[in-house]
């Protein structure tokens, strides 16, 4: 099959002091992949997350979107490119209302008027099941909503390519299975996944990949078969009992 | 709003708190809406005040050009300060700001041949004190259609944004450095041309008074106390305030600061998010 490279990690390397955050991690991710990403706490990857859209500057390596590099590129102009992103922790513009929050990411990641961004902006909230509550502020709504808020946000700016930060912690199984649906509807869309996840029946059925880092390296890549079988992922990360 | 039998005292009274509605308005800019508390914000009313008078005692220059000039100077001097300063967040920022605002102070003193340093610097004298209150009530009429801008437009947005979650903008393709810095040049501006027509109206300038940290103080008292962030806020804060204190003056000439200040708590502990937070909140509950 004919595959397009759109996001491409080489040899990146994050030092927080004497802490070796990311040590050489390389990821190729293709137009239309959904690619999961593994790993215990304080692996690394909200770093690497924080790495492509430019919240850190890299120790050293580089990271490629379309060919072109993002070095001492800003946030900002990350996002303009096509590559969204969510927050682990949500971060609501809590004292606007929902709409006027995705409308910033549709005035300002896609350059819309404020008009043409309110049209947007409601078309993506009725998308991700928010449309009868555009009205109300971020603290008026449940978590779940809070995170289809923060993913409509990302989407109203756009992008090619999406970084979830573990947006299913904390839902139920049937908001999680809601919450799979949403994401097959994205990427159907032709939007990349790349999504950091700790529910593993989750991330186990809707990545056609999986990496997984532990203390900063990627030590396994491959299906979630395969990820799910490497016995290192095991040792590290599964726990004895799957073995 | 024309004072058409006022008093001296009345003109006078009223001129000032068209005067601190401005000033407030100005610092809401900012505060209210980008998040940024600045502890220094009298340095641009100080640098608008100097700017013209220096500007009409040296050089001669009509009173609407130098306080035009004045204003710009305090946007360009936000925006320099700004580059470092807006780096920072909450108390750093608000730290750097005093210390800057200190600093301005220091350099008029420095530059005595110009400022007339410590001996203080004389204006041409003009009394028509009805030319002074119109032009402070269109300053306020100029900051309630600012902050109205900032309320309704994109840009505004971005701002509040920022103000809410800077980085979240920030991936969400808000250039917040930029954004953050006009909105401190338009603020700062703002109080340039304020400090302009305070420095024509009062004549006389003293660097001790221009840049007075009480100033500052009672912009964000003043803010707060009607609501940051919200249109008609500092309005509803800048009256009361003076209201209460003209009041109060008036019975307790030795105690009034003292009664001032326990208002001040008062309503800051039982009103978090201002006069204006209340009444909204009020509406909400029905």
């Amino acid at each position: 099959m004919f595959t397009i490279e759109i996001l491409k990690i080489y040899k990146v390397k994050k030092n927080f002091g004497e802490l070796m955050a990311l040590n050489s991690v390389e990821v190729t991710l293709n137009q239309g992949d959904i690619l999961g990403m593994i790993g215990p706490n304080g692996s690394g990857k909200t770093t690497l997350f924080n790495g492509i859209s430019g919240i850190y500057s890299l120790t050293s390596g580089e990271i490629f979107y379309k060919g072109e590099s993002l070095k001492n590129k800003s946030p900002h102009v990350i996002c303009r490119l096509g590559i969204a992103r969510t927050f682990q922790i949500v971060q609501p513009f809590s004292q606007m209302t929902i709409l006027d929050n995705v409308m910033v990411g549709a005035m300002y990641g896609q350059g819309l008027s404020l008009p043409q961004g309110r049209d947007k902006a409601e078309e993506i909230l009725r998308f991700v099941g928010l449309g009868e509550k555009i009205h109300l502020t971020p603290n008026e709504v449940t978590t779940k909503d809070r995170r289809r808020l923060e993913l409509a946000r990302a989407l109203a700016t756009d992008p090619e390519v999406i970084l979830l930060d573990e947006i299913m912690a904390g839902l139920t199984p049937t908001e999680i299975d809601e919450a799979l649906h949403l994401l097959r509807k994205i990427n159907q869309k032709g939007i990349t996944i790349f999504m950091v996840e700790h529910i593993m029946k989750a991330v186990m059925s809707i990545s056609n990949r999986i990496i997984v880092l532990n203390y900063g390296e990627k030590i396994a890549e491959g299906t979630p078969k395969e990820v799910a079988e490497n016995p290192e992922v095991i040792k590290a990360y599964l726990g004895e009992r799957y073995v | 709003m024309a004072p058409l039998k006022a008093s001296g005292y009345w003109l006078r009274f009223l001129t000032f708190i068209f005067m601190w509605i401005g000033l407030a308005g100005s610092l809401n800019l900012l505060t209210g809406y980008t998040g940024y508390l600045d502890f220094g914000h009298v340095a641009f009313f100080g640098i608008g005040a100097y700017m013209t008078g220096v500007l009409m005692v040296h050089l001669g220059m009509p009173f609407f050009p130098a306080m035009f000039i004045g204003a710009i100077l305090a946007a360009v001097m936000a925006v320099i300060v700004g580059i470092p300063t807006m780096r920072l967040r909450g108390a750093y920022f608000a730290i750097a700001m005093l210390a800057f605002a200190e600093a301005m102070k220091q350099v008029v003193m420095e530059f005595d041949r110009f400022t007339g340093g410590g001996n203080g610097l004389s204006l041409p004298i003009y009394t028509n004190y009805l030319f002074f209150y119109y032009i402070m009530f269109s300053t306020v009429i100029l900051t309630i259609g600012v902050t109205y801008w900032f309320e309704k437009s994109k840009f505004g947005k971005a701002l509040m944004a920022i103000r809410e979650a800077e980085l979240a903008a920030e991936v969400s393709g808000v250039n917040t450095f930029r954004c953050k810095l006009v909105a401190f040049g338009i603020s700062a501006f703002i109080a340039g041309i304020i400090g302009g027509i305070y420095a024509y109206w009062m004549t006389f300038l003293y660097p001790g008074d221009a840049f007075n940290v009480l100033i500052t103080m009672r912009m964000i008292i003043m803010a707060f106390l009607g609501g940051a962030g919200t249109l008609l806020g500092p309005i509803i804060g800048a009256s009361f305030l003076a209201a209460v204190e003209e009041v109060l003056w008036a019975e307790f000439k030795y105690s009034y600061l003292i009664i001032v200040g326990f208002v001040v708590v008062f309503v800051v502990l039982v009103l978090p998010r201002g006069i204006v937070g209340l009444v909204k909140e009020k509406a909400r509950v029905k």
